[in-house]
């Protein structure tokens, strides 16, 4: 392959960012901003994911035919993979929360647009 | 090969559900980029995350958002 996969994958990364920070910031629905933050997270993910790739490495996991020293020269970079589990999970339930935010919002304003809500101050 | 259609499918997939009009078709859609994202984890070496991703993109983040829409969708009909 001509173009380097790990470099396509950090693009792909910085693309997701980009479009879940253009969603977060222009879109004016509060469901589309919600699921562009969703994205701006699974792009923070996919990076880190990438920086703990080796191209033409092995998974992790240490086989009883190995030896020592060939396994620490080929596996890939265990530590971001171990946090980045842990991130994802983190990453649910703070959607769940914001969602919640958003049905106490619609219960009080009745819209889900919001600039519609900002204007509605007066109530 | 494989791990070049699964990035154009991600960051295709993440535009065309935040395009809809439909809230729910964007709900729905929302498991793509999750689910090509889980098989290139699984490309990227690290199988583990790629478990955690495939449940928590496919099935739990969509069905989340989908319950957020159909519970606001019932108030904005009653309003109008």
């Amino acid at each position: 392959m001509v173009v380097d996969s790990q470099l396509m994958s950090f693009f792909t990364a910085g693309s997701l960012i980009v479009i879940g920070i253009f969603a977060a910031l222009f879109l004016d629905n509060l469901i589309k901003k919600i699921i562009g933050l969703a994205f701006l997270g699974d792009g923070v993910n996919l990076f880190i994911i990438t920086m703990g790739y080796k191209p033409g490495g092995i998974v992790y996991i240490f086989l009883p035919d190995m030896t020592i020293s060939n396994f620490a020269q080929t596996s890939a970079y265990p530590l971001p993979f171990a946090l980045v589990l842990t991130n994802i999970v983190i990453g649910a339930s703070t959607l769940a929360v914001i969602l919640g935010l958003v049905l106490i919002l619609n219960k009080r304003h009745g819209s889900l647009s919001a600039s519609k809500i900002l204007r509605d101050k007066g109530e | 090969m494989i791990e070049y259609v699964l990035m154009i499918i991600t960051v295709l997939g993440a535009i065309i559900a935040l395009m809809q009009r439909d809230l729910l078709k964007a709900a729905i859609l929302t498991g793509i980029p999750g689910v090509s994202i889980a098989f290139l984890f699984q490309y990227l070496l690290a199988p583990d995350v790629a478990l955690t991703q495939a449940i928590v993109g496919s099935a739990i983040v969509p069905v989340f958002i989908a319950i957020t829409v159909l519970k606001t969708r019932k108030t904005e009909e009653e309003i109008k």
